[in-house]
């Protein structure tokens, strides 16, 4: 039997544009075909479980939970949609290789639905690095249309805002990399705030890397527009209040080092991702259109309550 | 029927008055438009819904850019587009729907978008309108059976189709027929306006110029006892701030006429303020005459209530990207006269004549469908409107 949790990890790994829950998908799906279950209720019970293992051995396993959960809702809706059993099981395995290049529209189509909000002589705060923003900024740029100059953020811990500015940087839009600290000082430079996300809360608060928060928070305070950019199957059924309710965000310890000289930060350990709750997001660009954060739980609700 | 000169003429007339603003005011031209349609429809033979929509886009850009600041002109031959599309889907065939129409604008990628079994592996089944924008679709069924005998081609050749075609014409000019009914009627929206006022009400109005807003309150004071403050809304509506006064005077509402300066000072009273929106925009702020803002900014500082009011031909697919993209610039003699060469010589002079009252200033957006939080506005615009006819001209206000 194949290690659900290395084939999920080998489909990252073997390509980079593939999102997480997509990824998820797509090792379900290998699984799937490697079983060859004999009745609806043991593949129930086998992606079930797999799914239950591959959220508790991933740290940070919101989005990918996202992708399990729709995948498995996909299921025991159209498990009795074919006549035939085996019908039903090639279908849904013959398919599994168009989840990504779907997932990919999702992200063009993104840019697509986002491209007006990139306006001439805008400046933009980016914060972290999403495929979705990549992508929008990218097709901005090449419109010829507009100019328009990038602040994006360290990002630290992971420093994934150095990452992505280098990329953005290739398609020749100009950018200024800015330590997190330095939002406050750029914020009223800024004309609006793109950020990504890993998962979009029922509330319509956003689960991104760590630092979106504070970020959002202040674009509040300067009233400028926070805009979230993310593929609809990121939405995920959770109700978080704070960023101490997402799964697997441990308390920090605190400590006093008898020489000072000795304090240092303990990066393995730190928090990838933090909340945003919803009334710090102005609208959220999604391949379904532009929601308002209450539209994320009437698109859930029309998923898994019909 | 009118022959194709004529109507080609009909809509040069009606570029002509849209420019020359010989036609203006939300209402009117939203019903004008619609009239349009209805001879533009029923001038032309239609072989095909396709042919129908790509005509009628090419028609709205030219309206649209003829008087952009006109939201409902586009409005309204968006709505009807979505008509059309929806007749179509009824029309079509299974399995030979004009999909390629919808798929190749927006190869939709919602939930279904993503995990659903693909045409062609999946025989039995039709391919299933992809374009309803919903995760919902993931779990669709594609059960319906597909007809085997009919292929594109001969679908739009036979007879029994061109058949089907008087019959869609027929139907989308019955839809429109009704859309202007809609138009017509203001009743379900001032019955659900004058639901949100009480008796002893201190309503303060900074929108004189509105038709709307004074049939609105000449209709409530009917029912309820309330006063109303107008403001003067200077410089544009002086005039029409003085006869809704009176109007109201004369329909026995206790009413009182102040200066836009004053509207901090009063609003400490004021029990609601009610808006009349020019267009309500697709993230629930509203387009309204200039001096509206300040007066909702005024609301939200004493946490009062802001009302606005506009029947659902104002709602417009447009978000607000920019700002100042979408407001007019009138007039700068209404400021300072051209008499007063002297000065007008050193300064410069802006009158714009609309404010954006952005989502967070209102409380309640009242349509002839009832009540809606601001933050619900966009499901309204996404059951009116279909996500391909957001934008009818790359010049469109808000568009890329």
């Amino acid at each position: 039997m194949i290690d659900i949790k290395e084939t999920y990890l080998g489909f990252l790994e073997r390509d980079n544009q593939l999102t997480k829950p997509v990824a998820a998908i797509q090792a379900l799906l290998a699984l799937l075909c490697e079983l060859q279950p004999n009745t609806s209720a043991e593949m129930i019970d086998i992606l079930q479980d797999a799914a239950n293992t591959l959220k508790s051995s991933v740290s940070n396993s919101i989005s990918l939970s996202a992708g399990c959960d729709l995948f498995l809702r996909f299921l025991t809706k159209n498990i009795n949609a074919s006549k035939d059993w085996d019908a039903c099981r090639r279908n849904l395995v013959q398919n599994g290789n168009l989840f990504a290049s779907r997932a990919l529209d999702a992200r063009s189509n993104i840019a697509r639905i986002g491209l007006p909000f990139v306006r001439d002589h805008d400046t933009i705060l980016v914060h972290g690095r999403s495929r979705a923003v990549i992508q929008l900024l990218q097709d901005a740029a090449m419109s010829n249309s507009v100019r328009f100059r990038v602040y994006i953020t360290e990002a630290r811990v992971c420093n994934e805002g150095v990452y992505m500015a280098n990329i953005l940087k290739k398609s020749g839009i100009p950018v200024c990399v800015v330590p997190d600290c330095s939002v406050g000082y750029v914020i009223d430079h800024t004309d609006k705030v793109f950020i990504g996300a890993e998962g979009v809360a029922e509330s319509g608060g956003v689960i991104n890397q760590i630092g979106s928060y504070q970020v959002a928070m202040l674009a509040k305070a300067a009233n400028k527009p926070v805009y979230v950019f993310a593929e609809s199957h990121k939405f995920v059924r959770m109700f978080p209040v704070s960023p101490s309710d997402l799964p697997g965000n441990e308390k920090l310890e605190f400590t006093s080092p008898v020489h000072p000289e000795s304090i240092e930060m303990n990066l393995e350990a730190w928090p990838q991702v933090d909340f945003t709750p919803h009334q710090y997001i102005t609208a959220l660009v999604t391949d379904l259109g532009v929601l308002t954060p209450s539209g994320v739980s009437e698109e859930l609700i029309k998923m898994w309550f019909d | 029927m009118s022959s194709k000169g004529d109507i080609n003429t009909q809509i040069s007339l009606f570029l002509t008055q849209l420019k020359r603003r010989q036609i203006s005011g939300a209402k009117e031209v939203a019903l004008a438009t619609a009239n349009l349609l209805i001879r533009f429809i029923s001038s032309r033979r239609w072989v095909s819904t396709t042919a129908m929509i790509e005509q009628i886009r090419i028609l709205g850009a030219k309206l649209v850019d003829a008087q952009p600041y006109e939201l409902t002109c586009g409005n309204v031959i968006k709505r009807v587009l979505k008509n059309i599309r929806t007749i179509n889907e009824a029309f079509a065939p299974k399995g030979n729907k004009d999909t390629d129409l919808e798929e190749d604008l927006n190869p939709s990628s919602s939930m279904l978008g993503l995990l659903s079994v693909s045409d062609s592996m999946n025989t039995s089944g039709d391919g299933d309108s992809s374009n309803n924008s919903s995760m919902a679709n993931l779990t669709k069924h594609k059960s319906n059976e597909a007809e085997p005998g009919l292929t594109p081609s001969g679908y739009y050749v036979s007879e029994e189709v061109r058949a089907k075609a008087r019959d869609l014409r027929n139907a989308v000019i019955d839809e429109i027929q009704s859309l202007i009914d809609e138009i017509q009627n203001d009743d379900p929206l001032f019955k659900a306006g004058i639901d949100m006022i009480t008796d002893s009400d201190l309503l303060l109005t900074p929108c004189p110029s509105s038709k709307t807003m004074v049939d609105f309150l000449l209709k409530a004071a009917a029912k309820r006892n309330f006063t109303v403050i107008v403001t003067e809304s200077y410089p544009n509506n002086v005039e029409k701030a003085k006869k809704m006064v009176q109007q109201l005077k004369n329909a026995g509402v206790k009413s009182t006429l102040i200066p836009d300066a004053a509207v901090f000072a009063v609003m400490a009273k004021v029990s609601k303020v009610v808006i009349s929106a020019r267009a309500v925009l697709a993230n629930g702020g509203c387009i309204a005459s200039s001096g509206v803002a300040m007066a909702c900014h005024a609301a939200k500082q004493f946490t009062k209530p802001v009302l606005s009011i506009a029947g659902s031909y104002k709602l417009s697919p447009i978000y607000p990207f920019d700002v100042e993209s979408l407001i007019e610039v009138g007039n700068s003699s209404k400021v300072i006269d051209f008499s007063d060469a002297e000065l007008m010589d050193k300064l410069e002079v802006i009158n714009p004549l609309y404010d954006y009252i952005s989502p967070e200033l209102i409380d309640i957006v009242i349509s002839s469908d009832g009540g809606a939080s601001p933050n619900f506005v966009y499901r309204l615009i996404l059951d009116n409107y279909s996500e391909h006819d957001q934008h009818l001209s790359s010049v469109e206000i808000g568009a890329a």
